[in-house]
């Protein structure tokens, strides 16, 4: 008898710890297919996730490539630029085109949302209130002999000598320079990278801000210092031109 | 004996009624074998081995490997997306082209093209090859399938045909290097 | 009452089988037999009555065009009034069903229930075994997503490799040249016709020879099973010690039964139904297929072949198993059963189901794919940039971009095809790095055509820096000693 009535609250236990599971049962589908379309995705977070959180960063920072989540340079760069370097990349460096048209995964419109969203998401619109930023693309040759002068004044007290590494690393390695497009060099000299402690134009001298001119200038100079065969695992002549911190 | 007789010719009678039914029997499994097999020998095989254009050649840029899409010539009305078929196009200097069926030749998963590292990958058994579709590492056993391909009017054809499969060896990747180009 | 007495009386008086039905219910059953350990076979029936009561109540909405398919799964998931929930035992019932044949068949080898006179019973549980794993890949094909088109095309693929009529095969097999409305409807008519017909034929001969031959004796060591004396053995002690089978064993029977079904409910509505994925397009390439549950152990057999063995393995094999279980009874036909006296049996037991349930394991998480978007998707650790040259960080993004970490994963993250690379500057020296990028080499593709010099220096400049905080990077003691830095070593 006490058997019995073991297994008749055992039993009863289980129907009611089925019931619990009736009212909201979690086994069921939510709205819409488990595994949806990869052209139809359009969440700007879903899509920075899978395509630029690689080299970007979860956040707009933190990864190996410029941080798209820093207001500067979104002040700096204008939709059109955003759009165009995620349809395109950039040939010779290592951003790639995502753009269907270009070879990419993406759709154009999912491309749009990307830029649309970088831009909703990280720029603060009165981040550069007051000062007058050295626009996107160069608007005027710059000089390289007197870029030399101009990188002695902004940027000598951290990147040395020469550009051959004091505080911050060398940036005048002839497989660095490879890699990088005018663009980017421009790009970085403007906007700096503040996650590594680089400033912006105007914070290299403090109270002396560069001027387009000067930017121009110091970009002339660093693609002078392109080596003709850069990547030569052996360098023949300057050891400290390696990969020193 | 007028015991035995309607015996023998009843049990004659039965293995008469065998017989006919076997020989009906045989009479119809003919077609019903023919209705079987019919993917096999039947005469539905037209478009099974048809030229059909993937579009303009321009559509594919010198150097570059682009994903093209094609209706399979054999289509029933309810196939539905299913008769879509992709397959890698590569434009080697732009004269010479290569056109791989999307299938692994190990198990074939769809490869996927990834123009940085000029890989193809498989995701289900990390298959890989190189951009003239050469088995790069992995599990497979040869290079990727290959289509035949021919540019009339400006516009790349390829020749359709059935699913590739390791074992089956009618498609054959051209990926013994005759359309590698040199050294670079 | 009276009335239903009446009309089961009424109804018995025409149909004349209520006597033979109380004889083989109250058939005599060893004493020993009403164990909970005898009651898989009846639950692994159960089972599949349930899947014939939910497949029919699926066939009510589902479509089988390869066109509309998919979009029926979507509207008995979403529109139709606890169709997931249907779809969901369905699914279960499945996976419960094979789990439940499987343990049914490891009782009846460790009991030795295959051995005189039950061969044939046995051999038909083998087929029993495969027509419920068919069931599985047919239902699996039905539900027509992503998995199951691609999982066709391993089918093809694995049938291809039959000689001589390969392509035949895959031809008979697709119902055409590729994968397309004619392949899901011929598996339409498997799954539900074909198949199920063979399912039902198997299991009436199984359970008449259970009936006919009895229900197999609880194995005592040293009690031995010789043909000629066995039959008059079973059948005193069912005479000497037997019980009716009905109510004496059966109720363990029903509560086991019971409880399977619940628990299929329940994982009905606690996990939900299987899928679908995403839609059968083959123009999406932004997956990677995964079969269901029982084929995932072979998923991984297929990543470990090396190529020279795939072949013969997949031609050789299947026909080495299922002969071996087909004969097994002729060749171990008599002798002990007892488990306890059987030591290689219980081994062979252990290996096979370590080295499914190694397999399986292995599969859920596939350590041979390469991880395909994460080099967009995953970005290096945060401590791996920190304070990292220009150069270094440029290699970092090389790394990235060439879809290194595809294949290799840095801080657990990323793909496992290749090593993990945390600590490679530990293994490897700066001319061993670039020899290995460039050339590639166990199982690794060569990047020598797709990096330019300045990328690969980057890149093995990146690599260098992966090393533990306090060890020293790999050196090349050669180059080091010419250079006259170190001393040579020296022995105490």
């Amino acid at each position: 008898m006490s058997l019995l009535r073991q297994v008749a609250l055992g039993v009863a236990g289980l129907v009611v710890l089925g019931l619990s599971g009736c009212a909201n049962p979690p086994g069921k589908p939510g709205p819409g297919p488990e595994v949806v379309n990869p052209d139809s995705i359009a969440d700007f977070a879903v899509l920075y996730k899978a395509n630029c959180a690689g080299c970007h960063g979860f956040d707009g920072k933190g990864g190996a490539a410029i941080a798209l989540g820093d207001p500067v340079y979104l002040a700096v760069a204008d939709d059109a630029v955003l759009r165009r370097v995620a349809t395109e990349g950039v040939p010779g460096t290592s951003m790639p085109a995502f753009a269907k048209s270009k070879g990419g995964m993406l759709t154009e419109k999912q491309v749009e949302i990307i830029a649309h969203g970088i831009r909703e998401k990280w720029a603060k619109p009165d981040v550069l209130r007051g000062a007058d930023p050295p626009p996107y693309a160069a608007t005027t040759a710059g000089n390289s002999s007197r870029g030399a002068d101009v990188y002695t004044i902004f940027c000598a007290s951290c990147h040395g000598i020469a550009g051959k590494g004091g505080k911050a690393s060398s940036i005048v390695n002839g497989s660095f320079l490879a890699l990088m497009s005018d663009q980017e060099l421009r790009t970085i000299v403007i906007v700096g990278r503040p996650e590594l402690g680089a400033p912006d134009w105007r914070g290299n001298v403090p109270g002396k801000s560069m001027s387009a001119q000067d930017v121009s200038d110091v970009v002339a100079w660093l693609a002078s210092q392109r080596a003709q065969f850069p990547g030569e695992p052996y360098p023949q002549t300057d050891k400290s031109t390696g990969g020193t911190r | 004996m007028t015991l035995l007789g309607p015996s023998t010719r009843r049990e004659m009678l039965m293995k008469l009624g065998i017989a006919f039914n076997t020989i009906v029997g045989a009479i119809l499994a003919v077609p019903i074998v023919k209705y079987i097999m019919s993917p096999v020998i039947g005469g539905e095989k037209s478009g099974y081995d048809s030229w059909l254009s993937l579009g303009d050649v321009t559509q594919f840029p010198a150097g570059e490997t682009r994903l093209a899409v094609y209706r399979n010539p054999v289509v029933n009305p309810w196939d539905g997306d299913t008769a879509d078929l992709p397959c890698w196009v590569r434009n080697v200097d732009g004269q010479n082209f290569q056109v791989f069926h999307i299938n692994c030749a190990h198990l074939g998963c769809p490869v996927r093209w990834f123009p940085q590292s000029k890989l193809f990958m498989c995701p289900c058994h990390g298959g890989a090859y190189y951009e003239d579709g050469s088995r790069a590492s992995g599990p497979p056993e040869r290079g990727l399938f290959a289509y035949d391909h021919k540019i009339e009017t400006g516009q790349l054809f390829i020749k359709t045909g059935q699913i590739p499969a390791p074992g089956i060896a009618s498609s054959d990747a051209s990926s013994d290097g005759e359309e590698k180009p040199p050294c670079a | 009452m009276r009335l239903i007495e009446t009309i089961g009386k009424w109804l018995d008086a025409r149909l004349q089988i209520g006597e033979t039905i109380r004889e083989t219910a109250e058939h005599s059953v060893p004493r020993d037999t009403a164990s909970w350990f005898y009651v898989f076979g009846s639950a692994a029936l159960v089972v599949f009555m349930l899947q014939i009561a939910t497949g029919i109540m699926l066939a009510l909405i589902y479509v089988p065009s390869a066109g509309q398919a998919w979009n029926s799964l979507q509207i008995l998931n979403h529109s139709i009034t606890l169709g997931w929930f249907i779809r969901g035992l369905h699914g279960w019932g499945s996976d419960f069903m094979v789990a439940i044949v499987l343990i049914h068949m490891v009782q009846v080898f460790l009991f030795g229930a295959y051995k005189y006179p039950r061969e044939l019973t046995w051999m038909v549980g083998v087929l029993l075994l495969l027509v419920t794993l068919g069931m599985a890949f047919t239902g699996q094909v039905l539900r027509f997503d992503q998995d199951a088109y691609w999982g066709l095309g391993i089918g093809v693929s694995i049938a291809s490799h039959v000689p001589l009529m390969g392509s035949w095969i895959v031809s008979l097999m697709l119902g055409g040249p590729i994968i397309a409305g004619a392949t899901l409807t011929r598996f339409f008519a498997l799954h539900v016709f074909v198949i199920p017909g063979l399912l039902i034929g198997f299991v009436a001969v199984h359970l008449l020879m259970v009936i006919k031959l009895g229900i197999n004796e609880w194995p005592m060591p040293g009690r031995i099973v010789r043909k000629a004396t066995y039959v008059k053995e079973y059948h005193e002690l069912t005479k000497k010690d037997g019980i009716p089978f009905v109510p004496a064993a059966v109720w363990k029977d029903m509560f086991f039964s019971g409880a399977i079904l619940l628990a299929v409910a329940a994982c009905a509505i606690y996990f939900g139904p299987f899928g679908p994925s995403g839609q059968p397009d083959p123009t999406i390439i932004q997956t990677a297929p995964r079969p269901d549950f029982f084929f995932l152990w072979l998923y991984a057999v297929l990543s470990f072949l090396p190529p020279s063995m795939e072949t013969p393995a997949m031609l050789i094999g299947p026909v080495v198993v299922i002969g071996g279980l087909l004969l097994l009874p002729f060749i171990f036909g008599e002798g002990e059963k007892s488990w306890k006296r059987r030591p290689i049996a219980v081994l062979t037991i252990l290996l096979v189901a370590v080295a499914l349930g190694t397999l399986t394991h292995l599969a859920t998480y596939t350590p041979w794919s390469p991880v395909m978007d994460a080099w967009s998707s995953l970005p290096i650790p945060a401590e791996y940039l920190h304070n990292r040259s220009a150069l270094e960080r440029q290699g970092a993004l090389v790394f990235q971009v060439k879809q290194c970490h595809n294949c290799h994963s840095l801080d657990h993250e990323g793909g496992k095809r290749g090593p993990a690379l945390d600590a490679v500057a530990l293994q490897l020296t700066d001319d061993q790095l670039i020899r290995q990028v460039i050339q590639g080499g166990g199982n690794m593709p060569a990047y020598g055509k797709n990096l330019s010099p300045a990328e690969t220096t980057a890149l093995v400049s990146f690599l260098k820096t992966l090393h533990p905080e306090g060890r020293p990077p790999a050196r090349d003691a050669a180059l080091a000693h010419a250079a006259g830095s170190v001393a040579p070593a020296t022995h105490p």
